[in-house]
């Protein structure tokens, strides 16, 4: 087992937590924070405060729209879902967001939370006060940048699903690009469980939940993939990537 | 697991201990009043919000009887005034529309099983409503694979009303047999003849029901050699595509209709077994394939064909292959098995009916499945229906090693492994032909519920001969 099977994690996956002066295996920004010369001692001498958050449960709220924005947090075991409601009171999904991810980076441009954050599973955070970041980020280009950085790819992957692509080509882009951020974090990228609802998948490629079921069905039945509850195996990967590239771009 | 073999009479008695017969695992007594109505609407929602939702299987329990059989341990309600059916069915139709509002109407139903009690004290008219109601509710698979089955009572259904049946979709029937043998239905209370039995059967067939199981009991009182033999004969020349051939648990303190029964003229143990033999012994000789527990089939019938395949599946209604679906019992008594999680309603008509009356779903104790109960329910269905433990297979499904995680089940195995009933290989636990008839013996290795010895002590389950 050297891969897990993500939400399964392992020691070399949450392996070290941190403490006073050293960041998280896990962290979103001890890279970029570090390769400035900032260790977790120089970011509390400037009181930009960095706490562990969690657990949350599923269903347990990070955020809600129009809460007071103070603070970003980088995810660091679990999934956290976003969202919208529109005025008729439907709800409209963001993103999902995954270990070594971070969510709030949409509320960077005003005061308040411009949506709804919600724990799907079991779900551990870090919290980074803002606008402290901010001005350290300021200070700091290579944090900077680690932060636009993060700001573009969360902007770019909404922006993924906005073409006129069939319901086929967008399951596959979901599925693979799930994979791919799974990976990322040393997941297993072929075997994880979609810890999202089938409701949500859909809402977010904006088909409908038959349409979910019935596409998956099918990748099934031609052996690009094998579905076992909630877990998913990739089985004939490079057809899920042949139909997902145009709209990955990759 | 085709042929059941030759055993040891010595074997076989040492083995015969109370134990569970794992329609479920955690078996029933685990449920507990903890899980409620919430809980229930919780795992519905979670069930629906897999990627591709499992299918739907409907158990409805019909609780009359028109008469007791002593041997019964089923929850039952007796009654000649067929009217009680009425008040019945108007709650069973608010508990279907309850019911059905929880699951996503693309879920299809693959199977629908009628059980009781007796289901055929309904009239095929009534019977023919409640399915209608179902169907309304629910999305009916139009698959040749989906079912409707009903266990009947041959000594109160004609021909025609299985001409009718097969009308309303059914197409699986389950009789109840037990023996022909006049001195045992009597001293049963259940008077039946061959004649009208093979009537029944015959109609099934002609309205072609796609099979007819027929259930017999061994170790009933009066029970013998000569009588029995003459039953198996019977039932085996009208060549019904499965029987069942059930041991009789003898447990008058748990069951109030048993204690009609004269303990000495139950079978002694050694003719017990006797009777047990004879049966396998001449099903397998007319052709009956062992499935497993008590189960025999033709090997052209969907459940030998699914064992071949791998895809034999055990639940509540006995063996099945429907695998992967989630099962919604509707009526007294009756116990779901959605997502992971277990829950039954109450085993009384008056809990039932005021739960159903005050609009809340009439579910009274049930569990979650933990991760470890979830693997240990795959490890002991994988084991009663393919007759071994797939142990790669679990290792990569639960992320598990299993030599260390089953260590102490691999320790309480090794007797049994001596006794010649099962094969401890590396990689591979196989059930041998003797440790077939002893299924629940070996099953038992691997229930972290029954670890205190304790437990297994308590007479709520039947022995395991």
């Amino acid at each position: 087992m050297n891969q897990p099977a993500f939400p399964r994690a392992d020691g070399h996956i949450i392996a070290d937590d941190g403490d006073q002066l050293h960041f998280c295996s896990t962290c979103a920004f001890s890279q970029a924070c570090l390769s400035e010369g900032m260790d977790k001692r120089a970011l509390n001498d400037l009181h930009v405060l960095v706490e562990h958050v969690g657990p949350l449960h599923a269903g347990d709220h990070v955020f809600r729209e129009g809460d007071r924005f103070e603070a970003i947090a980088a995810v660091r075991a679990g999934t956290v879902k976003t969202y919208v409601i529109d005025p008729d009171g439907r709800e409209h999904v963001l993103g999902f967001h995954l270990p070594g991810e971070v969510i709030g980076l949409s509320a960077i441009d005003g005061e308040h939370y411009p949506c709804n954050a919600v724990a799907l599973d079991t779900v551990m955070l870090c919290r980074f006060s803002f606008p402290k970041m901010a001005v350290l980020a300021a200070k700091l280009p290579g944090l900077q940048k680690h932060l636009f950085r993060l700001l573009s790819r969360d902007i770019g992957r909404a922006a993924l699903l906005a073409g006129d692509w069939s319901a086929d080509r967008r399951m596959a882009a979901f599925l693979i690009a799930f994979s791919q951020r799974l990976a990322a974090r040393g997941f297993s990228p072929n075997r994880f469980q979609l810890t999202m609802a089938r409701t949500d998948i859909a809402n977010y490629l904006r088909l409908a939940p038959e349409t979910v079921s019935r596409v998956l069905r099918r990748f099934q039945q031609d052996g690009f993939l094998v579905v076992d509850r909630r877990e998913v195996e990739l089985v004939g990967r490079e057809h899920l990537e042949e139909l997902a590239g145009p709209v990955l771009r990759q | 697991m085709t042929h059941a073999s030759v055993i040891d009479p010595e074997l076989l008695r040492r083995y015969d201990t109370p134990g569970p017969r794992y329609t479920s695992y955690p078996t029933a007594p685990q449920f507990s009043s903890a899980f409620g109505e919430t809980q229930l609407r919780e795992a519905a929602v979670n069930s629906n919000g897999d990627p591709i939702p499992r299918r739907l299987s409907i158990y409805v329990h019909v609780p009359f009887c028109l008469s007791p059989c002593f041997y019964c341990g089923c929850n039952r309600i007796i009654t000649r005034d067929t009217s009680r059916s009425e008040s019945y069915l108007a709650r069973l139709y608010r508990e279907i529309d309850l019911t059905a509002a929880l699951f996503d109407r693309d879920r299809e139903v693959i199977q629908l099983h009628f059980g009781g009690g007796t289901p055929n004290f309904l009239t095929p008219a009534q019977l023919r409503e409640v399915v209608d109601c179902l169907r309304r509710q629910f999305h009916f698979s139009e698959s040749d694979g989906r079912d409707i089955s009903i266990e009947l009572d041959p000594r109160f259904i004609s021909p025609a009303d299985i001409a009718e049946l097969a009308a309303i979709g059914f197409n699986r029937a389950s009789l109840g047999v037990q023996d022909f043998d006049p001195a045992v239905q009597e001293a049963v209370n259940r008077i039946q003849s061959v004649e009208q039995t093979l009537a029944v059967i015959d109609a099934c067939r002609s309205n072609g029901f796609r099979s007819v199981n027929v259930d017999l009991i061994y170790g009933l009182p009066k029970q013998n050699p000569a009588g029995f033999a003459k039953t198996l004969d019977t039932v085996i020349e009208a060549r019904p595509d499965r029987i069942a051939v059930y041991s009789y648990a003898h447990l008058p303190e748990l069951f109030k209709a048993q204690r009609q029964i004269e303990a000495s003229d139950l079978p002694s143990p050694e003719a017990k077994l006797a009777l047990l033999q004879l049966a396998i012994q001449k099903l397998s000789d007319a052709g009956y394939e062992y499935i497993g527990m008590d189960h025999f089939a033709l090997p052209d019938d969907d459940l030998a064909q699914a064992q071949a395949r791998g895809g034999l599946h055990r639940n509540f209604m006995g063996y099945t292959t429907h695998s992967d679906s989630d099962l919604i019992g509707l009526g007294v008594s009756a116990i779901s098995h959605i997502g992971d999680s277990f829950s039954q309603n109450p085993r009384d008509l008056p809990s039932w009916q005021i739960a159903i009356d005050e609009g809340r779903l009439p579910v009274f104790r049930g569990m979650h499945l933990s991760e470890d109960d979830q693997l240990r329910a795959d490890l002991i269905q994988q084991l009663m229906c393919q007759g071994e433990v797939p142990i790669a297979a679990l290792e990569r499904r639960y992320d598990i090693r299993f030599n260390d995680y089953f260590a102490d089940s691999i320790e309480r195995l090794k007797p049994l492994e001596s006794d010649g009933l099962v094969r401890i290989e590396p990689g591979r636990i196989t059930v041998t032909s003797q440790g077939r008839l002893l299924l629940r013996n070996i099953a038992m290795c691997f229930d972290r519920y029954l670890e205190n010895p304790a437990a297994t002590i308590a007479p709520r389950f039947s022995r395991a001969i």
